[in-house]
């Protein structure tokens, strides 16, 4: 039984269907890459899996449970935890009590108090580098430290899969192998499945993921291996256009 | 409930000296009690209010609804008891009671209905209630209709003529004192609870808050219906004070925007921020009323403005967001 399963979804928004029977899968502790141009649906993929959307058709399930209908909320408890691309910290609050908001309503939820919630933050921000920074309002934080600690704070929730939207988006490139070997870092030692959506970063992909999907117009054009989908021709027409030269 | 270190509660310990004090001196300063028992009661209420639209960030022009409703259950409670002869604790107790239940209940269906609404849809549908309810009574001529509710009668009949003025002075004034300082705990208590961080990351950005866990619906509902409740227990004590009681001044909107401005005066969210908001609120408006009669309401609006354009988190807020990063900054005010 695969941990989360995509079963021919279609999620349509006005006459524009941005999904069209997708179909995916990802195993317990498995590390898989969603890749694909710009408005190909990548977004609304993941918004159907954590529960933004509700698809007009298909089922999701979750743990051998079809979780299609549950609400956000809902399904974050159930262990499926989101960063966002455009990130979105609580920006009155501070850093520290941003990522306390994880830990209280993640998977671990109603087993802990906030005492106990605070150390699984304060953890959480040792890992990514943001500890000295806890006491600051969020808002005060750049746009690398943000996606730091939108990390951090979908990390405090303890989920069993993560999702991760264009994560390592305009950083620097050797932040990006850092963000990356740190995530999967964490995800190896609690065995949390992950979830990555890239558009721009394809080196991250290799350097991360086990399989891969990749998205055109709302479909899944092709996926499997890494190694072998970046060696399929299609790709490099459909996704990265006929003028790539370069070898991936 | 409350663990760890002193300091970490300097800002209730503050709130409730302050409430103290505040008291003190009106026993001690007869001729200012009546000012001084107005602030408590701005301080109540507002402190009420502060748990649902500090918290939340929505902001509702019904509010008010709930205080008449408090108003009237005493009101209710108070002539049935009257004219059946029980006890006069009896009969506050059941005011109280009744004043519970019609907040309760009105908050309940408002709150499942217009808490699917968001920010100035749910303000727009929540600014005819208090005008709704008013006509009700009126027109269906419930409750005294247009008449309203008399009850010096009835308190004379249930206290007697010597206990008048204790049910109409001193039982109102510490009923208010004990629900301010009760308010002030109750909020403290939400804002370091689940509860607080839930509805602080829903005032941050709901969506945002959906996905990381918070059961947003049922988080606004329960605060709606906390603050409700507590506004009208604060309105059972003021009918005792005032001993009459009618719809227009009930169910008056101006009290909803009165009430919004002295939250967002002082902070919303914060635990302080009410005893500063009602503080220079009524006692600006006092003063005004004084030296510069009919200009007071004005002065206000330009107030409220600032608010809004310069001062979005209150006077509290923007206070600990400019000194945040001293820790004893951040546990004292709060």
């Amino acid at each position: 039984m695969h941990l989360l399963e995509v079963n021919n979804v279609t999620k349509r928004f006005g006459g524009i269907t941005a999904l069209k029977n997708v179909s995916l899968y990802i195993d317990s502790g498995e590390k898989i890459a969603i890749i694909g141009p710009n408005g190909s649906g990548k977004t609304t993929l993941f918004n159907v899996i954590n529960g933004v959307y509700i698809p007009e058709d298909g089922r999701i399930i979750y743990m051998g449970r079809d979780i299609t209908k549950l609400s956000a909320h809902e399904r974050a408890k159930l262990g499926i935890a989101r960063a966002f691309q455009i990130t979105r910290p609580f920006p009155g609050l501070s850093v520290r009590e941003n990522v306390m908001i994880g830990a209280l309503f993640g998977t671990l939820s109603e087993k802990i108090n906030t005492r106990e919630a605070l150390k699984i933050a304060d953890e959480m921000l040792k890992l990514v580098g943001l500890y000295n920074k806890r006491d600051e309002l969020a808002i005060k934080l750049t746009g690398p430290e943000r996606k730091l600690l939108e990390l951090a704070r979908a990390l405090a929730m303890k989920p069993k899969i993560l999702l991760l939207d264009e994560i390592v988006a305009g950083m620097p490139p050797a932040k990006v192998d850092e963000i990356v070997d740190l995530v999967k870092n964490v995800a190896e030692r609690e065995n949390i499945a992950v979830g990555v959506m890239v558009e721009h970063v394809i080196r991250a992909v290799i350097r991360f993921a086990e399989r891969v999907y990749v998205l055109d117009r709302g479909e899944i054009v092709l996926s499997g291996k890494v190694e072998d989908v970046m060696r399929n021709p299609k790709l490099r027409e459909i996704y990265l256009g006929t003028r790539f030269k370069g070898g991936v | 409930m409350i663990k760890g270190k002193i300091i970490d509660h300097t800002s209730l310990i503050i709130m409730i000296f302050s409430y103290i004090i505040i008291w003190m001196l009106k026993t001690s300063f007869p001729e200012y009690s009546q000012m001084l028992t107005l602030l408590l009661y701005y301080i109540a209420i507002a402190q009420a209010y502060n748990i649902f639209l500090g918290m939340t960030g929505y902001v509702d022009f019904g509010y008010v609804s709930y205080f008449g409703l408090g108003l009237y259950g005493m009101a209710l409670g108070v002539s049935y008891a009257s004219q059946n002869n029980l006890s006069s604790s009896e009969a506050i107790i059941l005011g109280m009671i009744l004043s519970v239940i019609l907040a309760g209940s009105v908050a309940g269906v408002v709150g499942g209905i217009a808490l699917r609404l968001r920010g100035a849809f749910f303000a727009i549908a929540t600014i005819g209630l208090s005008q709704a309810l008013r006509y009700l009574i009126e027109g269906a001529k419930i409750w005294g209709g247009a008449e309203g509710i008399i009850i010096a009668k009835d308190l004379r009949k249930l206290f007697g003529e010597e206990g008048f003025s204790y049910a109409t002075i001193i039982l109102p004034d510490t009923g208010i004192f004990i629900l301010a300082v009760a308010t002030g705990i109750i909020m403290y208590l939400i804002r370091i609870s689940r509860l607080g961080y839930g509805l602080l990351a829903i005032k941050e950005d709901e969506d945002a808050a959906k996905v990381f866990g918070v059961n947003t619906t049922l988080y606004k509902f329960v605060a709606f219906i906390i603050s409700a409740v507590l506004t009208s227990l604060v309105g059972s004590m003021w009918t005792l004070k005032v001993t009459a009681i009618y719809p227009p001044e009930s169910f008056n909107i101006t009290f909803s925007v009165e009430f919004i401005v002295i939250v967002m005066l002082g902070g919303g969210g914060t635990v302080l921020g009410p005893l500063i908001g009602a503080s220079i609120y009524s006692l600006s408006k006092y003063y005004l009323g004084v030296y510069l009669p009919g200009l007071q309401l004005t002065v206000f609006s330009i107030i409220l403005l600032l608010i809004v354009l310069l001062f979005r988190q209150g006077i509290v807020g923007e206070l600990r967001s400019f000194l945040y990063k001293h820790e004893i900054v951040r546990k004292i005010i709060r």
